[in-house]
């Protein structure tokens, strides 16, 4: 018999921490979507005939699918200039983006609405000097709850495609324009592919991570920008419901895990996990 | 719905209630030397009123130490009536809770011999638990927005011409459901059950004008940026908010009213000394001393006796302030919340 690699016990205790601290909860809440308050599919049944559990749903899935594309386009000019700038830039920028998570995401919350708010500092800004004449509804919508969301997920995006962009051989770009590649060209065939792994965990952070906001939503976000997280938290708080609250978990869990299939299948997980 | 109460009645009460056998035992020391009882609340500020005002007295009289736990959960509660040992001997809850608790047996009985109730309005008292504090649901409103005259019912919040700006709601059915349709003329004592249809159409009038809040301080920051003009929030909030600077004034007419209650969760280890616990969260002398600290309304009618004059104008419990107001039916909310939560949210989906 061939003897395990004795490293393999240093996983243990994160395995540990793992099944008991999430696994196993995780798998009682799914559990209770089919034993609570008695077995069978009522949870589920529940879910079909009343529209606005599905209509919250396919809320957050759209939201999460706005908010993704965003924050790559934002985060990426930011990761290049990491990755290819002076050190003395990279340091700066890493302080930057990381200086946001030291600060609790309520403070940060509550700073965003400070910012967009009809007396605030953008709506002042562009009232004072004529740009509109009344303040621009910014907060309490959709577009609020996209800069929260957004101002939150940078780093999410930020960090993986900078560790991708820096494995990139600089050499293969001037490699491309030797051989007739005119810039854009050389950076839509071999520099966007290069940073593919980097871009597909970032989205997929960002995506994931969307889905189960709910302080955000309820701050920033509008009459129209309900989320799921706060329904599953309501079922479980107010109602103890953990029935429904099990299977609007689970889901929320079969849709991301669908689209992360998906998302496997059209780019592949390989390329993330490379 | 609101039984109506005189004060003679009350004081009354009040009086025999000085009589009662407990004042010989309050006095008859130190009994309960090397007992723990826990109390469980909300935390913050109001936890901390809480030890001064009702926990050090009591452990001075009976030489019982109370240990401060919580915040309270309801499905942490829950939990631990399920394992059949629970943590907490006393714990502070909403009244929506209890009418849950009680409904699925939570709760021990509250023990007549050991706590005398009758020192509370009969209102905020109930078989399971008995009022610490109430809250009201207030018309509150920017006091620089509207120099011709300041909204006063809750008609005035659904008149956007003669009042108009932005209306702030809580992101939740109750009480929102009453303020329409109070606005829109059911009588108070007509309100239960709620004719929901009638309420979500009054309120499609404000509602592509409404910010919704879910936490507290959010519905003050509200009024303080200027983003709204007029809404629902709590007298706590107004206070606070007025106390920090912020313009902003309540109106008291058709006040919504809501109670905080002390409970002895079912199969407590120390149900007695729980139950003298609550006893001594009655005394009007406690009451005042919290109000004092946190501005909130007691339970107790004597307490006004001693709480300062300058609060009065913020509490809901004050002989005028009580007369303009209704307690919420918690009851009704029991059994319809769940439903009311589902459509509310569809309603603002919509």
């Amino acid at each position: 018999m061939r003897a395990i690699d004795r490293r393999t016990w240093l996983l243990l205790p994160a395995g540990l921490l793992l099944t008991v601290a999430f696994l196993g909860p995780v798998g009682w809440l799914l559990m209770r979507a089919f034993t609570f308050p008695q077995p069978g599919f009522e949870n589920f049944e529940l879910l079909w005939q009343r529209p606005v559990y599905l209509r919250v749903m396919g809320n957050t899935l759209l939201i999460s699918a706005i908010v993704t594309p965003i924050v790559l386009l934002l985060g990426f000019p930011v990761a290049h200039m990491m990755a290819h700038g002076s050190a003395r830039l990279r340091r700066w920028l890493v302080f930057l983006v990381l200086v946001p998570f030291w600060t609790s995401l309520l403070v940060r919350s509550f700073a965003t609405a400070i910012l967009l708010q009809r007396h605030g500092v953008i709506n002042s800004f562009l009232v004072g000097f004529g740009f509109v004449d009344e303040p621009l509804p910014l907060l309490y919508n959709l577009t609020g709850l996209l800069a929260g969301c957004v101002q939150v997920l940078l780093p999410f995006v930020i960090f993986p495609l900078y560790s991708a962009m820096a494995r990139i051989d600089p050499a293969l770009m001037n490699a491309a324009a030797t051989l007739g590649a005119p810039p854009l060209r050389a950076f839509v065939r071999v520099y966007l592919p290069l940073t593919l792994p980097g871009l597909m965990t970032g989205a997929t952070l960002v995506f994931i991570s969307t889905l189960g906001y709910y302080i955000i939503p309820a701050l920033l976000g509008g009459a129209r920008q309900q989320m799921v997280a706060q329904l599953i938290q309501d079922q479980i708080a107010t109602f103890g419901n953990w029935g429904v609250a099990g299977a609007l978990s689970l889901v929320l869990l079969l849709a991301t895990g669908g689209l992360l299939a998906l998302l496997q299948l059209t780019v592949g997980l390989k390329e993330i996990a490379r | 719905m609101t039984r109506p109460t005189t004060r003679r009645t009350l004081l009354a009460g009040a009086v025999a209630a000085a009589a009662s056998p407990f004042a010989a035992r309050a006095q008859g020391g130190p009994d309960l030397k090397g007992t723990t009882v826990v109390f469980a609340s909300w935390g913050g500020a109001y936890q901390d009123a809480e030890k001064v005002s009702y926990c050090e007295p009591f452990e001075k009289a009976t030489g019982a130490k109370v240990v401060q736990d919580g915040p309270m959960n309801p499905a942490k509660f829950r939990a631990m009536i399920a394992s059949g040992t629970p943590d907490w001997d006393v714990a502070d809850v909403t009244g929506g809770f209890l009418e849950v608790g009680i409904k699925d047996g939570l709760f021990e009985k509250i023990d007549p011999k050991l706590v005398t109730t009758s020192r509370i309005d009969p209102r905020f008292v109930s078989e399971y638990g008995v009022g610490c504090i109430v809250w009201s649901s207030n018309l509150g409103f920017s006091t620089t927005a509207f120099p011709n005259g300041e909204p006063k019912v809750w008609a005035d919040l659904f008149d956007l011409k003669k009042f108009p700006g932005k209306r702030t709601l809580q992101d939740a059915p109750t009480a929102s459901l009453e303020v329409a349709l109070l606005a829109d003329g059911v009588a108070p004592d007509k309100l239960y059950p709620l004719d929901v249809d009638r309420a979500f159409k009054k309120l499609d009038i404000v509602k592509e004008h409404t910010v919704f809040w879910s936490t507290n301080s959010q519905s003050q920051q509200l009024f303080v940026d200027r983003e709204v003009t007029a809404g629902v929030i709590l007298n706590g909030r107004v206070y606070d908010a007025a106390q920090k600077g912020a313009k902003i004034s309540l109106s008291w007419e058709q006040n919504i009213q809501q109670v905080d209650y002390l409970v002895v969760p079912r199969g407590s280890r120390n149900r007695d000394a729980a139950m003298r616990l609550i006893d001594t969260m009655t005394l009007a002398d406690n009451r005042a001393k919290l109000a004092n600290l946190i501005a909130y309304s007691p339970t107790n009618p004597e307490a006004f006796k001693a709480i300062d004059p300058k609060l009065e104008s913020w509490l809901c419990t004050t002989p005028a302030n009580i007369k303009r107001g209704l307690v919420l039916d918690q009851a009704y909310w029991r059994d319809n919340l769940a439903r009311l939560t589902e459509r509310w949210t569809a309603w603002k989906l919509a």
